[in-house]
């Protein structure tokens, strides 16, 4: 296609859209709501896995000790902890130290624990654990249990769980309602396009009658609706990523330790996921309306 | 330049629009096509465009046979041919220039290409001092002299006007139709459906006569010698070019 073509048909697209506010309007606003429920949906997602992975990922459990184990016992039970096949580390923490770290987690409120020291310490000895192979977690959680002298462990398989229904549930839903958006936008696409062709059958006609091709008389009507999806992608993303932020500062103050994925990692790649997706659903909700219109063929236009 | 052999159509309700038409027109005619509604003259026509195809026999256009034509090569058969409809069609929103130069952007034509030819072809229809007038400020000849023009901008090798005076003054009828002489004089073939019988008398030119599907007339037969000596003299070669 030479460059004057390309730059006509880019003009007409872009006149068609002017001359269909209302409709643009709908259509960007459907496909943006499409847009940011899957992308919400996909963040949920990854943080989801990013939570897993931090709770799998260091791979550790913390495995107290029974209250008041003299420090040789302490000792005797760490050897045995380590000789279990599977542990891969074996860290001792002593309940001084396990004092200092929630102090420090809690600021400035930790100076309320500062009576709690010495032999006051209510907190046990303990250990923590990392395995080298997470599939044997149960087997080993189990051999780290038949150890005397250890009381309970933090186990994170419950949470792990939980998270991963949650994901399920979420990613389930999430795919029928961005479907079902999907099929809405490009029906509303598709009806924003035909509005379009319809107000300017006259020209169509011409065109036909002139011998223009097919695909030139299309080209127009598919260049709306791209514009439609790049417009909607743009906005989706700016949209979420506001939309993304302000939620992340909410949980963020409600659960210190969960590190979201960070959006300016994510905005780019998704701005250009969205744009693409947006433009090829305007691509095809145009096509639809045009192929129709097209192959309904010369004479209902013409009209001779 | 168009041939019919042997065409007959029958439409998918039915109805019967021709039956068994031959005919031919030579490069640089000037053929009017006269009947009643429903005689079959659109249905002539529409075959002519490779918008209908007949149901037997073959349409001959430009020495293609239609019946083999794919759909994808009948944007091309119609950039030979320049369509003038009854009811102008002209673009409400654009000016005479733009409606003109619009013809030319959607077969492709370059800008540069269109500055230069559209201004040319509106003089030769006398519109020069109303290139950036709209439609709705011009008379009804004027209007179909914008029709014209558009027709004529893509440099066809035939114009095929459907009743082109059917919505102007009668008087300006003749204008319409000195014009459509005037670049059959150039070389181009021209087909018209009129219903206007004084515009038949006024022009001497070949009649198509056609009723119920059939060609019952044609002025060919009588006087072929002296119009085909004409024809000759007036459009055989390049002629088109000059256009």
């Amino acid at each position: 296609m030479k460059i004057y073509n390309f730059c006509y048909l880019l003009k007409e697209g872009l006149r068609n859209l002017k001359g269909n506010r209302t409709m643009t309007i709908a259509s960007v606003a459907v496909l943006v709501s499409c847009l940011i429920l899957t992308g919400a949906a996909t963040l949920f997602s990854f943080n989801i896995g990013l939570a897993m992975e931090s709770i799998e990922g260091n791979n550790s459990v913390t495995v107290y000790l029974q209250e008041g184990m003299p420090t040789l016992e302490s000792v005797q039970i760490g050897e045995q902890l380590r000789a279990i096949d599977n542990v891969a580390e074996c860290e001792f923490v002593s309940k001084d130290d396990a004092l200092e770290s929630m102090m420090e987690l809690l600021g400035d409120d930790g100076t309320v624990l500062e009576g709690l020291t010495g032999s006051e310490n209510f907190l046990p000895d303990a250990y923590d654990i990392s395995m080298k192979d997470l599939t044997q977690y149960d087997q080993t959680i189990a051999d780290i249990k038949a150890v005397e002298g250890v009381d309970h462990i933090t186990d994170y398989s419950d949470i792990a769980n939980k998270l991963t229904q949650l994901d399920n549930l979420v990613t389930m839903v999430g795919f029928w309602v961005v479907l079902l958006l999907g099929v809405v936008s490009l029906f509303i696409i598709a009806n924003t396009v035909r509005v379009t062709m319809y107000s300017r059958r006259m020209e169509i006609s011409i065109m036909k009658s002139v011998g223009a091709t097919n695909w030139f008389v299309r080209w127009p009507f598919i260049v709306e609706g791209v514009i439609i999806g790049l417009v909607a992608g743009i906005v989706a993303s700016v949209l979420l990523f506001v939309l993304y932020n302000s939620v992340m500062q909410v949980i963020s103050g409600i659960a210190a330790f969960f590190t979201p994925v960070p959006m300016t990692k994510l905005l780019l790649p998704y701005t250009i996921a969205f744009m693409l997706v947006g433009a090829a659903f305007g691509a095809l909700g145009g096509a639809i309306s045009i192929g129709k219109y097209l192959r309904k063929g010369g004479s209902d236009l013409v009209g001779i | 330049m168009i041939e019919f052999q042997n065409v007959s159509k029958t439409y998918a309700n039915g109805t019967k629009a021709l039956k068994n038409v031959n005919l031919k027109v030579e490069k640089g005619e000037f053929v009017f096509i006269v009947g009643s509604s429903g005689a079959g003259k659109s249905t002539f026509l529409k075959l002519i465009m490779g918008e209908e195809k007949a149901n037997s026999g073959e349409v001959i256009v430009n020495g293609k046979k239609l019946s083999s034509l794919r759909n994808r090569d009948i944007p091309y058969l119609r950039r030979t041919m320049g369509i003038v409809f009854q009811d102008f069609r002209l673009i409400d929103t654009m000016t005479v220039y733009e409606n003109v130069a619009f013809a030319m952007h959607v077969v492709g034509a370059s800008p540069k290409n269109i500055r230069k030819r559209v201004p040319y072809i509106l003089g030769l229809v006398g519109l020069q001092n109303k290139a950036k007038c709209l439609p709705a400020e011009l008379s009804g000849g004027e209007r179909q002299r914008v029709g014209l023009a558009r027709a004529l901008v893509n440099n066809p090798t035939m114009i095929i006007a459907d009743e082109p005076t059917g919505n102007i003054d009668p008087a300006l009828s003749f204008e319409i139709v000195d014009l459509l002489s005037e670049i059959n004089r150039r070389g181009t073939t021209i087909l018209m459906v009129t219903h206007e019988h004084n515009l038949v008398k006024h022009f001497h030119r070949r009649v198509v006569q056609i009723h119920g599907g059939e060609v019952v007339a044609d002025t060919m037969r009588k006087t072929a010698g002296t119009l085909g000596s004409n024809v000759r003299s007036s459009g055989e070669g390049t002629a088109n070019e000059n256009i």
